[in-house]
């Protein structure tokens, strides 16, 4: 499949993503001010995918080298950004008007990782993210943020203590990593 | 799993986000105007390993080739002897002697090395080549 998309194909390229385009516009949906956003982003993502397909390495996950597309892509659209700005006219932007809230299921106690946007920065987020949702390894998330193996583990440490304070100290915090 | 990675699998799960039909058409449309511009830059298939080793081997002959053909184009030529006047050149040594001045003895010594001065001289110029 990956040959034929290489090769051009639309259609086996589409095969291709299928299956990640809802995770992908998930996580994008944690890290871009809108859904509008966060469609873009996707759209970009899977573009610069295609056009840069005969750049894939095999001897990495395909979703490690996708993930980092859309990374970059949704760095374009920081959410710090918009945030700052909506900071400095009064804070206009609410629970509301934020698209993760509004794609969240009602639940009694507040999504972990709406709390989590809130405590950490992007890239500890979205280590956090590739960890717990894509079940990737500590290599992986390091080659996807370009960063290094140490860096990765000490940060998902760190973000699982925040997010541990958080619930109260409810986690035993002694994951090991690697 | 320990109770924070399920929590946190759990509350991705809660994020409901759909990919939706007009976002589809979007992205294909998309796609299929990227294959109409350029299409997906194919690798240049890569050169079998005898290549290298013909292309190593053709330098590594033509540098040879080279610096045989400059050593051979450069002949060892001595270079031509220039003719030095040396008479003119060199400075005659005055000998200065003041003879009334002198005894028998002292003069017969200045004749002795005035002599073997003449002698050194000719000698000098003997080896030189005059």
């Amino acid at each position: 499949m990956i040959a034929a998309a290489k090769a051009g194909s639309v259609e086996a390229f589409t095969d291709l993503v299928g299956g990640y385009r809802t995770r992908l516009l998930r996580f994008l949906l944690t890290r871009c001010a809108s859904f509008a956003d966060a469609e873009d982003a996707l759209q970009d993502t899977l573009i610069n995918a295609f056009r840069y397909l005969h750049s894939y390495d095999p001897r990495w996950r395909f979703s490690t080298w996708l993930y980092r597309i859309a990374i970059r892509n949704a760095g374009k659209l920081h959410r710090h950004d918009v945030v700052d700005l909506t900071a400095e006219l009064g804070d206009l932007r609410d629970e509301e008007s934020d698209p993760l809230q509004q794609c969240i299921a009602d639940s009694e106690s507040e999504n972990l990782w709406v709390s989590a946007r809130r405590l950490l920065n992007d890239e500890v987020y979205a280590a956090m993210w590739l960890r717990y949702t894509e079940d990737m390894s500590v290599a992986d998330i390091s080659n996807t943020l370009d960063r290094s193996v140490s860096w990765t583990k000490v940060n998902l440490m760190r973000g699982r203590r925040a997010l541990e304070n958080e619930l109260g100290g409810a986690g035993n915090g002694n994951e090991a990593y690697g | 799993m320990d109770k924070l990675a399920e929590r946190l699998r759990d509350d991705a799960a809660r994020i409901e986000v759909d990919v939706s039909d007009e976002l589809d058409r979007r992205i294909e449309a998309s796609l299929r105007a990227q294959t109409r511009q350029a299409p997906a830059p194919q690798r240049p298939p890569a050169r079998p390993p005898l290549f290298w080793w013909a292309s190593t081997i053709t330098g590594i002959a033509a540098a040879v080739a080279v610096i045989a053909i400059v050593n051979l184009q450069v002949e060892q030529q001595p270079e031509p002897a220039v003719p030095v006047d040396l008479l003119a050149t060199t400075p005659r040594i005055e000998l200065n002697a003041e003879a009334a001045m002198l005894t028998a003895p002292l003069h017969d010594e200045l004749d002795r090395l005035q002599s073997d001065l003449r002698k050194a001289e000719e000698k000098v110029r003997r080896d030189i080549g005059l």
